[in-house]
């Protein structure tokens, strides 16, 4: 009775926690097809009038651009030195590799404050005063961690003897990590490239330092909006990167699982 | 089996390995014949799985050649070797079906489809796998992925198998199953295999021939029969089997034997050493017998040993038990079936006679120094 009471119990914590969870994402949804400016439940009708004047909002489309460029290219070169720093830790015997790994994933418990602040002041010490190449370094401090973390992980359960077997059956070296290494760490690949694409998306405390007037990540520009007219086209721009958001990861968990990419089997 | 002037088919020639400082294999010499299979035994860290790497082309020699069906593949990598390796973590490609990982290295020498699919089903029938072709591998279980790789490896027709361990992973029946279907499959094909394993009854069941690995050398190779019978270094009859040992010193020798003085008397042994030597003599647990009459005629002559103690233990073992004999400060190792063991208590005195033709001496290790 007593174990059927906890078990009742804890159903309704998690219950709770998830409603907590969506509530808010919910009430952006909603929001943003209010036929109102101000938006005011009960709603009294929909609209999706919200959504036609996101792309006439005053600064959108480079915004979007910028963010987008950003995110890909940072990415795209975590990926290549996560890995390759990953393959280091994990495989090369280096002394004090712990240490490295614990380095290289350090960023993610900074405070995106701290670490803005920090690369402001050193890319003014050093007179690096590109805006467009000043982001793309701060954001690559971003998702690298991400990328090694994940990275580690998979390459830590990745056994060196299927490379070893694959060229015993006749893959040449370079054969073997394409025929076999390649596609068994292409869910942590992926991972780790979503992670990092969203992390950079969306970051908002490192690139308020490093912006200018005319370059604007999407996150600060949104803000920049909200102060100047709080109606719903925000929340239709929102509901569309919440859209985007859980595409991706659908179709990331028909590809491999997400389940995997959580760690949390296998 | 080959002719016996036929040329080996594999054949490694003075092959030595060293990481940095260490030296892990010292000149080592292993040939193998056509359809033989041969173990490699012996502890870890004696060289056995680098010996296997080197043959595989996994890693190469600082000295020595190697070479299999005739051609010198010394310094040819692994992928043009034509080697067969089944890995101790069965190293089995998850990304890939049943099938998949069986018809991986013909896929990759860029055979046809369909003959690929007729050699993937011949090889699966061969393990007795065909039904789970299309199975994923981690939805196997540890003896199915075992037969998935030695599948794999077979597939390829290669000159030579190589297994590493490959047994080990498997607990103890399936083990022992394995041990006789892998034997009987190797015998059908006529495969040439080298088998590495640390387990001697692993390598008594399944080899034609053994070679017993210390230190980075072949201590012996031989027939498993001859290798526990006739142990040619200490290593070989600790390593492979029970024993019982004596130390003493060479009083008399000739006709190639020796009568060592004892702590528990002199004992005679084959062995050919100086008067005065340090040896170890030694023989089977399984020579001694235990008589529970001490004061009886039975007692050492020119064709036995023979030596009195008192019973310390005895250690029932199922059809057999093992009897621990106190002499003096030394404890002799004997073993007894059943029925006879079940007369002795231990505390009673006891004789053991043992024959002389199969106690051996050997230089004493400890006294070379």
């Amino acid at each position: 009775m007593t174990a059927r009471l906890a078990i009742g119990f804890a159903w309704l914590a998690a219950l709770a926690a998830v409603l907590f969870l969506a509530v808010p994402l919910l009430t952006v949804v909603a929001a943003s097809v209010s036929p109102t400016p101000v938006f005011d439940l009960p709603l009294e009708g929909a609209s999706l009038r919200w959504y036609a004047r996101i792309g006439r909002l005053d600064g959108f489309w480079p915004a979007l651009s910028l963010s987008l460029q950003i995110a890909l290219l940072s990415t795209a070169i975590a990926l290549v030195i996560g890995t390759l720093a990953a393959i280091a830790i994990v495989r090369g015997r280096l002394p004090g590799a712990e240490t490295l790994a614990t380095a290289l994933v350090s960023p993610l418990m900074m405070p995106g404050l701290v670490l803005g602040i920090a690369l402001l002041q050193y890319f003014r010490a050093v007179g690096f005063t590109a805006t467009w190449s000043a982001l793309l370094l701060a954001h690559l401090v971003v998702t690298l961690p991400y990328v090694a973390r994940t990275m580690i992980a998979g390459l830590a359960l990745f056994d060196f003897t299927l490379v070893e077997a694959a060229r015993t059956l006749g893959c040449t070296y370079a054969g073997a990590i394409l025929r076999v290494m390649v596609p068994a760490l292409a869910p942590s690949f992926l991972t780790a490239g979503l992670f990092s694409f969203l992390a950079s998306f969306d970051n908002y405390p490192v690139s308020i330092f490093l912006t200018d007037v005319r370059t604007k990540t999407l996150p600060i520009k949104m803000l920049q909006y909200i102060e100047e007219a709080p109606d719903p086209t925000l929340a239709a721009l929102s509901t569309l990167i919440l859209a985007a958001t859980v595409i991706l990861l659908v179709a990331s968990d028909r590809l491999i699982g997400l389940h995997r990419m959580a760690g949390t089997s296998e | 089996m080959t002719a016996p002037d036929a040329p080996p088919h594999v054949a490694v020639r003075r092959v030595s390995k060293r990481y940095g400082p260490l030296t892990v294999l010292d000149r080592v010499d292993l040939t193998v014949d056509r359809g033989e299979l041969v173990t490699l035994l012996g502890p870890s860290g004696c060289g056995k799985t680098t010996l296997l790497r080197l043959v595989a082309g996994l890693a190469t020699p600082e000295e020595g050649t190697i070479a299999i069906a005739g051609r010198d593949v010394t310094r040819v990598p692994p992928h043009r070797r034509n080697v067969g390796v089944v890995f101790q973590s069965y190293a089995l490609f998850p990304h890939l079906t049943v099938a998949g990982n069986v018809a991986f290295g013909l896929s990759v020498r860029g055979r046809r489809r369909d003959e690929i699919d007729r050699a993937v089903a011949r090889t699966l029938s061969l393990v007795r796998l065909e039904h789970l072709g299309a199975r994923r591998v981690s939805a196997l279980s540890g003896g199915q992925q075992q037969r998935v790789a030695l599948a794999r490896a077979l597939a390829v027709e290669p000159e030579v198998l190589l297994f590493d361990e490959a047994l080990s992973a498997l607990d103890r029946n399936l083990r022992e199953e394995m041990q006789v279907e892998l034997r009987r499959l190797l015998r059908e094909i006529g495969a040439t295999a080298i088998f590495v394993t640390h387990d001697q009854d692993e390598a008594l069941t399944m080899s034609d021939r053994i070679a017993v690995m210390n230190g980075g050398r072949i201590e012996q190779l031989a027939d498993p029969k001859t290798l526990y019978e006739r142990p040619a270094t200490l290593f070989t009859l600790g390593f492979v089997g029970q024993s019982t040992r004596l130390r003493g010193t060479v009083a008399a020798a000739g006709d190639g034997m020796v009568a060592v003085d004892t702590p528990v008397g002199r004992v005679a042994a084959m062995g050919q050493f100086l008067a005065g030597s340090s040896v170890v003599v030694a023989t089977r647990p399984e020579h001694l017998r235990v008589v529970a009459d001490t004061v009886g005629h039975e007692g050492s002559d020119r064709a036995r040993n023979s030596v009195d103690g008192r019973i310390r233990a005895v250690i029932f073992q199922g059809s057999r038990s093992r009897i621990e004999v106190a002499a003096g400060d030394q404890v002799l190792l004997a073993e007894a079936p059943g029925r006879i063991a079940s007369a002795l208590n231990p505390g009673d005195a006891a004789r053991l006679v043992w024959p002389v033709a199969e106690t051996f001496a050997y230089p004493d290790p400890e006294a070379r120094a």
